[in-house]
């Protein structure tokens, strides 16, 4: 019965789980490395280095959960890269005004792939296939398959840049206090509305974690040299997509159309417009992890993204988002994403070498998919 | 009294600390077919799986003796090999295999090497066929060219040659006509005849007690009854499933009937792969305010159809004309079908009404999400209240409404359903099979509901194979026979043999015809 209690705690809480598989990886590291792993140096790089793949994942948990695939995010990101490699550096455009550029043209990229999954009814499989071809044979021509460099220095400070610390403690704090405050409103409006209420000290426990996690990732990243500016933009994102999952029609609607896309679609939904939009969101996704892949490395190469679309993809299952759609999460998705670049960074540390590194990856995505399965989470009706 | 070929004793099965079965008793003789009967989650399922394997021996208590000697299986293969098989409600065949590929399915005739031996198969098919009374079927054609009645007896077909000595149906007669289920029963008598034993898992009593030599009774896991069909009837079994004795099965109330609200005309749908055949031919009929119509007809007459092109559903190339209040309607989808004013409960729950892994509460809402929203972001408490209230009003039996609604009954997943396209409020409600597959007590509150909305003033119109049901709840009946029109009676001492007379005017007889 306890070890029946403990599953399924697991199963309702599976982010437990997974943020103790990160805990485990971290600590083998840790001693592993001799102590090398858990500084404030070593995960300000570690996160720098998932926000990429981050970013995929929160648009790539939105496309599984309708229950599509794209596998042409990896050479999305290489052409929107491009792209704003050849404005900013051949062109001579403003860094500003290429990055809109290139967010609306990520946006009309991917509205183009759910036009062609949701329209012409091509299945996303085929479209994700063709566009990873097609999409890289741009990159090619479009650079001339050559590395296009230097990429100016506002560009290169959004990759390589830092978040002052006291503007990240302000920020913290302000996070912090909405959260407070929306608390307070949800209780006030539920008990205006006669609605059951969570017990009190639960949402004074909950408060209390999120603020030791928010000003303890703040600190530690402080320590170093501050919060890199990819992750806060990748944890911007986690709140936007998180809300727009969790608290809009749209984010319901998507839920439903995965879960059931004939029920969802004689409730009166229309189901071709919310893939639609699923779909030029992960475009929008490309287009961010596009101009932070360039601003990272300082130039646009033409081979950048190259199998990004598998670790997106790995870090959504990783992070329990169900194959067959309708169910998983976008914060789920990022541990996930964590766990990859986690593996990524302690393997480099302990000098493993390469074809062992992309074993064990493999081996854990498989393995961490099973363990889902065991816990019978993922079983559908 | 002869022996028992199988017995089941003090079956107990728990679900982490629910008992699912508490003490269940059943036993069947050679040649006999026992009932069982009980409400959607009664345990009838729960039985059935651990009388076929699927929970091997050892996850629950109690005994099974078969021929005497006990059961102890830890597969379906291992009740398989001892001669008991189950024929699912739904059809387990791969429609593009052959009919003799499908009926020896994980048990083909091999020559050396593992090759099939196709020659074998086909003749032992056909032999098989025979016994079943089917001569005029193509063994070596795909299954999808045989319609459901077929089907259903390719099922037992493929169970005979697996020498079933035990068969368990389980609702065989829920997707088939009334001719095809005549031709089932008769079967089963005949295999009865052979000293073939069956349990006959089944809603509509009719049949229970046409082919039903005993009848076992179960509620909320509990064995209620064991009777020879002799000492029953069908009011007491409904009582005994029931728990409270069912005056009326349809709560009939006086509801006054107002002027014509919605008229469809010349509606016409063709086929979606065959465009050259009319599913539905040129059918127009109204509605008036507060009315119940009944729509009546074999299964594939084309009703699903008329409903789901009135509602913008249907996928193929469909016409039609539909007037609202006086006013045209143009039509084109379901979001602008909800938008006008109407509402359509679908007939397949499963694939069409539910969302299985969200909450209860979230596949109640899916139609009307926007009503909570400001600017598309949801108020969750303003949802949750209505949530609350509507879970409460139609008694929907969930522990939460967060609760996956997959975990339901199917009474309840009904009710769900029901509720989310009540949500917007409709002027007129079409309900395709409202009470499929839904358990007597839901039925009466499904009906209550159809009632108090009809004296409200709403149009329903209903598509209905339960012939009874047509019958208690309608003011008219329209029927449908193969895509026309065939009737439109008012509903005042009508009887079953008027409107199955006009249903099968035109259409052939038979058992299902080759699709």
């Amino acid at each position: 019965m306890q070890a029946q209690k403990i599953q399924q705690l697991f199963v309702r809480y599976k982010i437990l789980a997974l943020l103790i598989a990160v805990a485990l990886i971290w600590v083998f590291f840790h001693v592993k490395t001799e102590s090398a792993f858990i500084t404030p140096g070593n995960l300000s790089n570690l996160f720098r280095q998932m926000a990429i793949t981050g970013m995929l994942a929160c648009g790539m948990v939105f496309i599984i959960i309708a229950g599509e695939i794209d596998l042409s995010v990896g050479s999305q990101l290489g052409l929107l890269g491009g792209v704003v490699a050849i404005l900013t550096v051949n062109l001579g455009w403003g860094t500003w005004p290429s990055i809109g550029a290139v967010l609306l043209l990520g946006l009309v990229i991917g509205a183009f792939n759910g036009f062609v999954v949701t329209k012409m009814r091509v299945p996303s499989f085929i479209v994700g296939l063709g566009g990873m071809l097609a999409f890289r044979g741009i990159v090619l021509y479009v650079t001339g398959s050559s590395t296009i460099a230097p990429a100016p220095d506002d560009l290169v400070q959004l990759g390589q840049g830092f978040v002052p610390p006291m503007l990240s403690r302000w920020i913290g704090a302000l996070i912090f206090l909405a959260m407070i405050g929306l608390t307070v409103r949800r209780r006030v409006r539920r008990s205006k509305l006669g609605l059951h209420q969570v017990a009190l000290w639960m949402d004074v426990g909950r408060l209390v974690l999120i603020g030791a996690v928010i000003f303890g990732f703040i600190r530690m990243l402080n320590d170093a040299n501050g919060i890199p500016i990819p992750v806060m933009i990748l944890l911007a994102l986690l709140a936007v997509f998180t809300y727009v999952s969790t608290q809009t029609v749209f984010g319901r609607h998507i839920y439903a159309v995965g879960g059931n896309m004939e029920a969802t679609r004689l409730s009166g939904v229309n189901v071709a417009r919310v893939k639609l939009v699923v779909f030029a969101l992960m475009g929008l996704m490309c287009a961010f992890a596009g101009i932070i892949t360039v601003a990272r490395t300082g130039s646009g190469s033409p081979s950048a993204g190259t199998g990004g679309e598998l670790d997106a993809i790995s870090a959504c299952f990783i992070g329990g988002t169900s194959m067959r759609g309708g169910s998983g999460t976008v914060y789920g998705a990022l541990i996930g994403a964590l766990v990859m670049a986690s593996l990524d960074s302690g393997m480099q540390l302990m000098d493993v070498d390469n074809s062992w590194q992309m074993i064990i990856k493999g081996v854990i995505l498989v393995l961490a998919v099973w363990v889902d399965v065991l816990s019978g989470s993922n079983r559908n009706a | 009294m002869s022996e028992y070929l199988f017995e089941m004793r003090d079956i107990v099965k728990e679900f982490s600390g629910v008992r699912a079965l508490n003490g269940i008793n059943l036993a069947v003789r050679p040649g006999e077919c026992v009932g069982l009967c009980g409400e959607n989650g009664a345990g009838k399922s729960t039985l059935m799986k651990v009388l076929s394997g699927v929970y091997p021996y050892g996850t629950w208590s109690g005994e099974i003796l078969f021929d005497g000697k006990p059961l102890k299986a830890h597969s379906v293969r291992d009740s398989e090999a001892a001669g008991i098989v189950i024929i699912h409600q739904e059809l387990m065949l791969v429609p593009q295999l052959s009919v003799a590929e499908n009926i020896f399915l994980g048990n083909e005739i091999r020559k050396f090497g593992g090759v099939m031996d196709y020659d074998a198969m086909y003749a032992k098919a056909d032999a098989l066929l025979a016994r079943l009374k089917l001569k005029d079927v193509n063994v070596a054609a795909p299954v999808m060219n045989y319609g459901g009645g077929y089907q259903q007896l390719f099922e037992i077909a493929k169970a005979l040659a697996k020498n079933a000595r035990l068969l368990i149906l389980d609702e065989p007669s829920s997707s088939l006509t009334s001719s095809e289920t005549d031709t089932l029963l008769s079967i089963i008598e005949d295999l009865k005849r052979d000293g073939v034993a069956c349990v006959y898992i089944s809603h509509k009593l009719e049949e229970v007690a046409r082919v039903c030599d005993t009848v076992t009774v179960i509620r909320d896991g509990k064995h209620i009854v064991t009777k020879p069909m002799s000492e029953m009837t069908t009011h007491s079994i409904i009582t005994a499933m029931v728990g409270r004795d069912i005056e009326n099965l349809f709560p009939k109330v006086e509801h006054e009937i107002g002027e014509v609200i919605f008229e469809a005309r010349h509606v016409t749908c063709w086929d979606v792969t065959n465009p050259n055949r009319k599913r539905v031919d040129d059918i127009s009929f109204e509605v008036r305010r507060g009315e119940i119509l009944g729509i009546a007809g074999l299964v594939g007459a084309g009703r699903t159809e008329l409903v789901s092109a009135i509602f913008g559903a249907y996928p193929g190339r469909y016409e039609a004309e539909l007037v609202l209040e006086g006013k045209p309607l143009k039509v084109k989808t379901p979001e602008q079908a909800i938008k006008a004013g109407l509402s359509l409960v679908p007939e397949d729950r499963k694939r069409q009404g539910i969302v299985p892994l969200l909450g209860v509460g979230d596949n109640i809402t899916l139609a009307t999400l926007s009503h909570y929203a400001h600017a598309g972001t949801i108020d969750r408490q303003a949802e949750l209240q209505t949530v609350d209230a509507e879970i409460k009003r139609l008694r929907v039996k969930t522990a939460s409404p967060e609760l996956a609604i997959m975990g339901l009954s199917g009474g309840n997943q009904q009710k769900a359903v029901l509720t989310k396209m009540l949500l917007p409020n409709p002027k007129v409600l079409i309900l395709d099979e409202p009470t499929r597959g839904v358990d007597v007590g839901s039925k009466y509150d499904i009906y209550k509901l159809m009632f108090e909305l009809a004296t409200k003033g709403v149009a329903i119109i209903m598509v209905s194979s339960e012939m009874p049901e047509v019958l208690g709840v309608s003011d008219r009946v329209l029927v449908v026979g193969e895509g026309r029109l065939r009737g439109n009676f008012q509903n005042v001492g009508l009887t079953q043999e008027q409107v199955l007379a006009a249903a099968i005017s035109h259409a052939a007889e038979g058992p299902a015809h080759a699709a």
